[in-house]
């Protein structure tokens, strides 16, 4: 037996329409998990669904125009809120990665609180999948990291919670977000709290430019090694700003300059995973871009650690 | 056929649910303080790993020791269970000299129906502080990899198996083998 997608749309369809007998609104971020649960609801519960996109200011270039048109050619009722400048407020001068992440999950929770009274909305759906509510812990369960949507919820929150693919692990979500026709199945996962923790220490709107320029560049000449069938395309790829600065020369003058770490990662639940084997001439085009196109950074590495023992993401 | 999974809150209890699951099995997550009543037309049983250090804190290991002693069907203990297990029936767990975590591989000393149609070594993740350290009277260890000397063991009599390693992880090779073996001697037993 493998996954059924068709059974589990009915099922989670018929679910989410026994749970919410008033309104609901959904938290999308754009990714697989969360517009999936969006399409979901949608066929669940029509024009009782609202979703809210929240661009917190720590998406990836390009990022929320892009979700924006894929809510938009999905036909799902959608709110974009543009609240970068109280992200960036409420993280000024936090360095604790568990800090930063509880921070941006209360935040989400406030603007959705507010979002759900001005819709009228009694529910909260989430695209929650099994990994974050398993490495939120709780009882036995240590805590690897707080995933915004699991311990970053209050718990005093009035909203009702459902979440259609609790019991889920990526690729499962996207043979049903293929099912459904849903466009980013095939996207590659990006956390709730977005840049944020991939910038190791404090987040300023600074930092954050210059690990999404970083970024960009990683994804784009990953992808064109992909294309070009050189490498198998990785789980998931992204640029990480380290706090630690090194010694560089420039022009026969010296610079002290920030480091970025590149990762790149293969896995099917993001569970365990392997480093990439990127080819060097990738890596080094790479890196040649980022220290030549992103202003401040002279050093770049490459992160050859499996998960466990580490993370996939840095924070 | 019914096997369940009980939590040692471990972070891949969750996928040894899955791997059950896609073998089309019968199969639950459990609390690991479940009453052993609750079990009664259950065909076996996977004790998950978990956070919990057996040497340390035993009692968080809730009603473990109740199924190793009252379960007849067949019992799989994945890291902290197969620890556990080893200590709850008179063998010891204690801290690993060196300590596993990610990829690893294990050579098969002893074929077991656990490891039929499988080679003699192969590649395992890991994921552990601790180690069996004194199997206990009545077992076989039947495996190894370089940094610990108990990857796998079982009962020579009762269907008990021990895992060190984690075969239910998507980068453990052979996997879904040594589940679906596991599952043999589950449907044999009832």
């Amino acid at each position: 037996m493998t996954f059924d997608a068709k059974a589990l749309i009915v099922e989670q369809v018929e679910g989410i329409r026994k749970s919410v007998a008033g309104k609901a609104i959904i938290a999308c971020s754009g990714g697989v998990d969360s517009t999936t649960a969006a399409v979901l609801a949608s066929h669940a519960l029509g024009d009782r669904l609202l979703a809210v996109y929240v661009d917190t200011g720590l998406m990836r270039k390009d990022e929320t125009e892009d979700v924006a048109r894929t809510l938009k050619e999905l036909k799902v009722n959608h709110r974009i809120l543009r609240a970068a400048d109280e992200f960036f407020a409420a993280l000024r001068g936090v360095s604790d990665a568990e800090k930063k992440r509880t921070i941006i999950g209360n935040k989400f929770i406030e603007l959705f609180e507010r979002e759900a009274k001005t819709f009228d909305a009694d529910s909260l759906v989430q695209g929650t999948i099994a990994p974050d509510w398993i490495e939120s812990g709780g009882q036995l369960r240590d805590r690897i990291k707080t995933h915004h949507n699991v311990a970053g919820l209050p718990a005093n929150m009035k909203l009702k919670l459902v979440e259609p693919l609790r019991d889920l692990y990526k690729d499962e979500v996207r043979t049903v977000a293929r099912t459904l026709g849903v466009r980013v199945a095939e996207r590659q996962p990006f956390p709730g709290p977005g840049l944020a923790v991939r910038i190791v220490g404090e987040v300023t709107p600074e930092k954050t430019v210059l690990v999404r320029e970083a970024s960009a560049i990683v994804e784009h000449e990953i992808e064109v090694a992909a294309k070009d069938k050189r490498v198998p395309l990785p789980w998931q790829y992204f640029a990480v700003l380290l706090p630690v600065q090194t010694v560089g020369v420039h022009g026969d003058l010296r610079v002290y300059g920030q480091t970025i770490a590149v990762r790149a990662v293969d896995s099917i639940d993001g569970m365990t995973a392997t480093y990439s084997k990127i080819p060097h001439d990738v890596l080094d085009r790479i890196s040649i871009r980022i220290t030549n196109e992103v202003p401040g950074i002279n050093r770049v590495v490459y992160d050859v650690s499996n998960k466990p023992p580490a993370t996939i993401e840095w924070e | 056929m019914r096997v369940y999974v009980v939590d040692n809150g471990g972070q891949w209890t969750h996928r040894e649910w899955r791997v059950l699951k896609y073998l089309g099995v019968d199969t639950k997550i459990v609390p690991n303080d479940s009453p052993v009543s609750d079990l009664k037309e259950v065909d076996g049983l996977v004790l998950s790993g978990g956070a919990p250090r057996v040497g340390i804190d035993p009692e968080k290991m809730g009603k473990n020791g109740e199924y190793l002693d009252a379960f007849r069907g067949p019992i799989l203990g994945i890291c902290a269970g197969h620890q556990f297990m080893a200590t709850h029936l008179g063998g010891a767990a204690a801290p690993a000299k060196v300590p596993e975590f990610g990829k690893s591989v294990v050579k098969v000393h002893e074929p077991d129906v656990l490891f039929e149609g499988l080679p003699d070594r192969f590649e395992v993740w890991e994921s552990h502080n601790d180690e069996v350290t004194k199997i206990p009277p009545g077992f076989t260890a039947l495996a190894s990899s370089p940094n610990c000397s108990v990857q796998a063991m079982r009962h020579r009599d009762r269907p008990l198996f021990g895992l060190q390693f984690h075969p239910e992880v998507e980068h453990t090779q052979f996997g879904p083998d040594i589940f679906r073996n596991f599952l043999k001697v589950c449907e044999n037993s009832t």
